[in-house]
């Protein structure tokens, strides 16, 4: 049994999935589990940490934390850290947690296992297994040296645990020690669209000239939104005006890679193969069953896309909602 | 010495010493830039080139109704200048001709000389209907053109008006001078005196002279500057035409520009290219960037690349390099350097052998090397050709997988064969090049010809970086695929693709490759008529030819490959309006099929609707990156479900069981 | 919140910068990864090394920003074995002024080289600026440029899109999740780990490709730098290879049941949605 300290991440007023898998994958294996929750007026967030497993809260306000910043939350996280004596320390591979855990490995002079896709627990250690060579291998981390071992995982790799509503945790107040801080949010800006950008999206769905004209488009449009994923399109598509330049997946255009490529109506000309063979999971919709992008894809349906993306849509909107 | 002595020295003195010294300025500027090029080899071949081009026309008469009306002017001109000379030897020593030669002969040259100035003058006024009338596209607006044709026709209506009068007074030689002749009759009815007559004979020998005279004082600012560089130019020429580019030497460490950034890193060569343009248009009549509304014109080039010479006139003739202009002008912009697929066709079509590619190259080579300036899509392919040996981004490791389960070999397995199949990038990665391949080397096995291929050890042979400019990253792939060629002792090559097959045959050689290599429409066209491979399946098909560019005009290829589909039992061949050495490009050479192409028409477009109207239902090609183009052509006019788009290879082997 | 595009982006009025650039050499991305006989590291065998993507944009910005401001200098360093020097040859060929190796053995972890890195900048006279990349190609771990701004005293932003230089702070556009932005203001001197996109990477030019191979790159031991075994925090072992990907699954059926399977299947067998 391990005393895990696992730092929460929250935004706008709202704790992350990825939090409560980390509690949840700790207190199921019997951990001492502990959660450090940074920020300002969150006070409230920390009942639910309870319900995921979390036995304990330090919560650590200061108007300084309001908004995240990876010197603070550095400081902060190694302070308690050190003070609570841990012998695991986690957050999730989000934008948030890269960016300050391995500032807290330093200060506390210990290794960090980042993005595990693999996490597991054997008495006072951690046995993580996370990928390399883009996924080509993975590879279990030892740790040397004494000290936490830290690690930061991957949203999504342990589950979503179940809350229970009768559990409950201690809260400690801790006033924390920001330091001289040297770096300053200034602000927050919203991108141009919702969606993310084609090449660091975990999902991209993709047209080809079958579309026929950037009105119809918007039939992918429709099921992206549903999954949160990006819109790509085929050479002949921006060459044929219905999307732009920056949209366009292949060799020419940008190199993908994400968890999921979906490519709708495109047959798979090298040109395009390039820019995204090595996307973890291809699905081709095409109605050509000779298309050589059903040699890339791992699922492919010969189906005319314009009836199948709507259907798709209404599927993948039911599993959003479960 | 008689007044007219005295007048004609000062005139003639002053219009051929202007003239001399305007062309003395000329050949220093030539002499000026710092460009090598060894041009005297093949001394036997260049006599015979210029005698079949310059003297009989050959060139200039592929085009026959311009060529003929040409021809006449050029040979009519020798003829005249004979009589020309004549008069000038008459009007400085009194009395001097060339009635030596007997009543006979000169009957004779003088017959020669007065149909000819009819007949040029009947040229002439062709070629005024031609530029005036008619207008075709490629001859553009010239007032330099309208004052030579007026200098041209003046002139011979100067020499008839003058035999006429002269005729008049001295009717010696009436009968051998049908033309003057005539003219002299008319001349007759005005009625003047002898003397009257004699005096206008003699004004019009004047001016005939002061016209010729004239002429010699303005052909160095003219386009007429070609009567003295055509020819020269032609003998100069690049021999054979089967050419490769010529490789920079980058261990000489003295050399520190690679490339031409400024109109004096082109050479002598260069210069006399841009002296010989008659700004006929022919080049551009066939570019495939012309006419698909790119700013290249193969014309506009020559002539933007002079005008750059002689904007830094005084600083090349001063020697103050560091001072000339950038030859990336607002004429000559990068995107006219870019828009060049390397097809040739302006050459081909030049009548005084301008070449116009290798500047362009040369200009993408400092471009590139030097100043790091090209389309951003092609960085990648430069960086996959560094670390992975192929334009495209597939890793090395993988290029021998389209042989699973056909049983090739490798050289590594077995190097004891009849010939070495190189693959090239096409073949080895491209899903449907990859059938193509499997095709000619199942006709290979079928014909009994035993091969091997080299697997992962083949590189690519370099076309793409060389095309594209970068000289440096070519060499390495070259030098080590012909260290591996060397390994294995091969001494005959068989591909099926013509850049790979012209690069290795023809610029290989360079780095110390000397291959015996060929190309499958040759090497099928030899197994097909010595009886290995019958083809017995009919396609009972219209199928029309696309000759590439790197096999047709580069290589001078055009019949075997049509052999090899005539052969099929059945088959019905319908020419393109555009064949053979008029072939239009498909657009993918010169580097372009690594290339956006974001300005104008698709020149793949182009090209396909040129096939679809010969209404076709294959079209036929020998290419790798022809079929890519011509099929996504296809796609693009809607047409996958009645044209199809298919290599030789694959139809002869679909045809032989 | 407004709109990002209102910010001045670009290289302020500074003079004689000394710039680091701290680079990995990786694996080409094209590259079979083959296992060594023990499974605890990869065979190197016919492996064709690269500057890791990031680090060239890395690079790129420190030559821009040289280029803007006389007087300046690029310094570009790498801690690794012997093999790296081809990758920081590279890097002084797209115009890099001096480059520094810190040597170290072939299995050192991210620990060991922010620490040589960090070691190496405090034996430099004057240190205004450090780029990094983001993360490297073939760890993808993205510690390397905060462990080293920490050993290095130093603040450091990460996944940085665009930067506004002034003499004594910089301004950065950070990219975070949902295709928002953090704009964060720090002091100099910083450590900056370069997003994709933050510019784009110049190719080498032939004669800066001939300078480079005869420039002089620093040789520093790992001791020089104050670096022992006993920095070394992680050890991988036990690599295992991806099961062979499976020859694809047509889903045949009518579309409504079709959307349903495949639906399915890349929820319950894929784990994508």
């Amino acid at each position: 049994m391990a005393k895990v300290f696992v730092v929460v991440e929250h935004r706008d007023g709202r704790l992350k999935k990825s939090t409560f898998e980390l509690l949840g994958a700790s207190a199921a294996a019997g951990n001492e589990t502990h959660a450090i929750l940074l920020g300002d007026g969150v006070a409230d967030l920390a009942k639910e940490l309870g319900q995921y497993g979390a036995s304990k809260v330090h919560l650590a306000q200061n108007p300084g934390l309001k908004l995240y910043t990876a010197e603070a939350y550095a400081k902060v996280v190694s302070d308690i850290v050190k003070a609570g004596g841990a012998d695991v320390v986690l957050a999730s591979h989000s934008p948030t947690g890269r960016d300050f855990m391995p500032r807290v490995a330093a200060r506390l002079n210990v290794g960090l296992a980042s993005d595990c896709t693999q996490l597991a627990f054997e008495g006072t250690k951690i046995k993580a297994r996370r990928p390399v060579y883009a996924g080509k291998a993975t590879v279990e981390v030892e740790f040397l040296g004494a000290g936490p071992q830290c690690a930061t995982v991957r949203p999504n790799a342990l589950g979503a645990p179940k809350a229970d509503a009768s559990k409950n945790a201690e809260v400690v107040n801790v006033t924390p020690d920001l330091g001289a801080l040297k770096t300053k949010v200034v602000e927050v800006v919203q991108g141009a669209s919702g969606r993310p950008d084609v090449t660091e999206a975990s999902i991209v769905v993709s047209g080809g000239r079958s579309l026929k004209n950037a009105e119809n488009f918007k039939l992918l449009e429709e099921m992206a939104d549903v999954l949160g994923a990006a819109v790509g399109a085929s050479r002949a598509a921006v060459d044929a005006g219905f999307r732009p330049h920056r949209d366009q997946v292949g060799q020419t255009g940008k190199v993908v890679s994400p968890a999921l490529y979906i490519a709708c109506g495109i047959s798979g000309a090298i040109q395009h193969l390039a820019g995204m063979r090595t996307s973890k999971v291809i699905v081709a919709i095409n109605t050509d069953p000779e298309a050589p992008i059903f040699q890339v894809a791992d699922y492919g349906v010969v189906c005319d896309l314009f009836t199948l993306v709507p259907l798709l849509k209404e599927e993948f909107k039911k599993i959003k909602e479960h | 010495m008689t007044w007219q002595t005295f007048a004609f020295l000062i005139v003639a003195g002053s219009a051929f010493g202007y003239s001399g010294y305007r062309f003395s300025i000329l050949v220093k500027l030539m002499k000026a830039s710092q460009g090598k090029s060894n041009r005297w080899d093949h001394i036997s071949d260049r006599i015979q080139t210029t005698i079949a081009n310059v003297l009989g026309q050959r060139a200039v008469l592929r085009k026959k109704s311009a060529g003929i009306m040409h021809a006449t002017i050029f040979w009519g001109f020798l003829i005249i200048t004979v009589g020309t000379t004549e008069q000038f030897l008459s009007t400085l020593y009194q009395g001097a001709n060339f009635e030596f030669i007997g009543h006979t002969a000169y009957s004779a040259l003088a017959m020669a000389q007065d149909l000819m100035t009819a007949a040029v003058l009947t040229a002439v006024l062709y070629a005024c209907y031609r530029r005036f009338v008619v207008r075709p596209e490629g001859l553009g607006k010239s007032r330099d053109a309208t004052i030579v044709l007026m200098l041209t026709g003046s002139l011979m209506a100067a020499i008839l008006l003058m035999n006429g009068f002269h005729l008049l007074a001295n009717p010696e030689y009436a009968s051998a001078m049908p033309v003057s002749n005539m003219i002299s009759g008319l001349l007759g009815q005005l009625g003047f005196s002898v003397d009257t007559n004699a005096n206008l004979g003699t004004t019009f020998k004047w001016i005939h002279m002061l016209i010729v005279l004239g002429f010699a004082a303005y052909i160095p600012s003219s386009k007429h500057l070609h009567i003295l560089a055509a020819g020269p130019n032609t003998f100069l020429r690049t021999l054979p035409r089967e050419k490769g580019m010529k490789p920079i030497n980058f261990e000489d460490e003295k050399v520190t520009q690679y490339g031409t950034a400024k109109i004096s890193d082109l050479s002598w060569k260069d210069t006399l290219d841009y002296y010989s343009c008659t700004e006929c248009g022919r080049c551009q009549d066939l570019c495939p960037a012309y006419n698909t509304q790119k700013p290249l014109t193969p014309k506009a080039l020559i002539l933007d690349l002079k005008e750059n010479l002689y904007r830094n006139k005084e600083k090349l003739l001063a020697g103050k390099y560091d001072e000339i202009s950038h030859v990336i002008d607002e004429n000559v912009t990068e995107d006219v350097i870019w828009a060049c697929t390397s097809c040739r066709a302006c050459e081909i079509a030049c009548p005084v052998f301008i070449e116009h590619t290798d500047k362009i190259y040369d200009i993408r080579r400092n471009l590139v090397m030097m100043e790091s300036k090209f389309p951003a899509e092609v960085q990648t392919v430069f960086k996959n050709m560094e670390t992975n040996a192929t334009p495209w981004a597939f890793s090395s490791a993988d290029r021998a997988n389209w042989t699973e389960g056909q049983s090739i070999k490798t050289m590594a397995q077995d190097s004891n064969v009849d010939v070495l199949l190189w693959v090239g990038c096409a073949g080895s990665y491209d899903d449907r090049n990859k059938k193509v391949l499997s095709a000619f080397a199942s006709l290979l096995k079928k014909a009994e010809i035993k091969f091997s291929i080299l697997g992962t050890e083949e590189q690519c042979t370099g076309d793409p970086a060389r095309r594209i400019g970068n000289e440096y990253l070519y060499q390495t792939l070259a030098k080590a695929n012909i260290e591996t060629l060397n390994r294995y002792n091969v001494k005959k090559i068989v591909t099926a693709c013509p850049h790979c097959f012209n690069t290795i045959k023809n610029e290989y050689k360079d780095f110390g490759g000397n291959y015996e290599v060929y190309h499958h429409s040759q090497f099928l066209a030899k197994l097909i008529s010595e009886g290995k491979i019958k083809p017995t399946k009919s396609l009972d098909e219209t199928v029309t030819f696309h000759d590439s560019c790197y096999l047709g005009r580069w290589n001078n290829i055009y019949d075997q490959p049509r052999a090899v589909l005539n052969s099929l039992p059945s088959i019905r061949m319908v020419e393109m309006k555009n064949n053979h050495d008029q072939s239009m490009c498909c657009g993918a050479g010169g580097g372009r099929m690594w290339m956006e192409e974001k300005i104008g028409k698709r020149v793949n477009v182009t090209r396909t609707e040129q096939a679809l109207d010969t209404k076709a239902g294959i079209v036929a090609s020998s290419c790798p990156f022809c079929m890519t183009m011509l099929g996504d052509g296809v796609k693009t006019k809607d047409m996958t479900d009645k044209v199809k788009v298919m290599d030789i290879a694959e139809l002869i082997d679909q045809a032989t069981p | 919140m407004h709109d990002a595009s209102e910010v001045q982006w670009g290289f302020g009025d500074i003079t004689k910068m000394n710039i680091y650039v701290c680079i990995k050499q990786v694996p080409d991305t094209e590259t079979k990864v083959k296992l060594s006989s023990d499974n605890n590291s990869i065979d190197t065998a016919g492996i064709k090394w690269i500057i890791s993507s990031y680090d060239e944009f890395a690079i790129e910005e420190a030559l821009r920003l040289k280029e803007k401001n006389a007087g300046s200098t690029v310094t570009v360093l790498s801690a690794g074995p012997a093999r790296v020097v081809e990758a920081i040859r590279t890097a002084l060929a797209m115009g890099a002024d001096n480059g520094i190796h810190v040597e170290l053995p072939e299995t050192a972890d991210n620990n060991m080289a922010a620490k040589a890195l960090a070691g190496a900048l405090k034996k430099e006279a004057k240190v205004d600026l450090i780029f990094t990349g983001k993360e490297a190609l073939d760890d993808g771990a993205a510690q390397v440029s905060q462990l080293t701004a920490e050993y290095f005293g130093v603040p450091v932003v990460t996944v940085v899109l665009n930067a506004e230089y002034g003499a004594a702070s910089v301004k950065c556009k950070r990219e975070i999740e949902g295709g928002a932005f953090e704009m964060i203001e720090t002091p100099l001197p910083c450590l900056i780990a370069a997003q994709k996109g933050m510019n784009e990477p110049r190719y080498a030019s032939l004669p800066n490709i001939m300078k480079a191979k005869k420039k002089e790159v620093k040789a520093l031991k790992a001791a020089d730098v104050g670096v022992s075994d006993a920095d070394q925090k992680i050890r991988y072992k036990n690599f295992q290879l991806p099961p062979p990907k499976q020859a694809g699954k047509k889903i045949a059926g009518e579309p409504a049941a079709q959307a349903k399977e495949l639906v399915r299947l890349l929820h319950e067998e894929a784990k994508v949605v």
